[in-house]
């Protein structure tokens, strides 16, 4: 299992896994209360990236990046990310159509 | 497995985090999926249908399993929660005390103790 030691690694490699196959891609948290840790996975059945952590701060960093997955997944993988804000500049499933918020 | 729909899915999820303080893990795998068979999937693309997709959200403690399904229209709403969810139960990771550079959760494990000096 690789652990991926920068977070901005893992993140950034993560989508990219996604975005290069969104139908086997899938990204799995386990939590143990017990041992305070997490650890996040992300694997499309070839290739698996892991991080780990203990530290309160990171979880807020997962929950970044969960929203980034949820909306990749729902929307679809040409959704243009800008990490919190504008998730909606391209609309609903993978089709070419875009709304363009820029003018 | 139980489908859930969303609302009941996060009661259980909030349950499976408070049954697993003591011991035990809580997992949730996120997966994009559009529910169809693959037939179905290739009927879809032949005739020129968008595929929706939805997000498939599983979570287990090990012992039972709970998932739902999010759409685009819902999936706002769920992270929300879901966010909500999570910061309420991951109580138990540290707190940020100074930059550590090196990952404390490997030099932790080895140690088995939180209170370590580490300043340098």
């Amino acid at each position: 299992m690789v652990y991926i030691t920068s977070w901005d690694e893992f993140v950034e490699r993560s989508v990219q896994l996604f975005r290069a196959d969104p139908d086997s891609t899938r990204y799995v948290m386990k939590y143990r209360h017990c041992d305070g840790k997490l650890v996040l996975k992300v694997t499309d059945n070839r290739e698996c990236l892991k991080y780990k952590t203990d530290q309160a701060q990171e979880a807020k960093k997962m929950e970044k990046l969960n929203n980034i997955f949820f909306t990749l997944m729902a929307r679809g993988p040409e959704v243009d990310l800008s990490e919190v804000t504008g998730k909606e500049q391209t609309d609903a499933q993978p089709t070419k159509r875009g709304r363009g918020r820029k003018q | 497995m139980v489908l859930l729909q969303l609302d009941p899915f996060l009661n259980e999820l909030t349950s499976m985090f408070e049954r697993s303080t003591e011991a035990g893990s809580v997992w949730v795998t996120l997966k994009r999926s559009s529910l169809k068979s693959k037939v179905v999937r290739n009927k879809m693309a032949t005739a020129g249908e968008a595929i929706e997709y939805r997000c498939l959200i599983r979570a287990t403690n090990g012992k039972k399993t709970i998932s739902t399904s999010v759409g685009p229209k819902d999936h706002q709403r769920f992270q929300a929660s879901y966010a909500t969810i999570l910061k309420a139960h991951m109580t138990s990771l540290k707190k940020r005390e100074r930059k550590d550079k090196k990952k404390s959760s490997e030099s932790d494990k080895r140690e088995g103790t939180s209170k370590r000096p580490k300043k340098s």
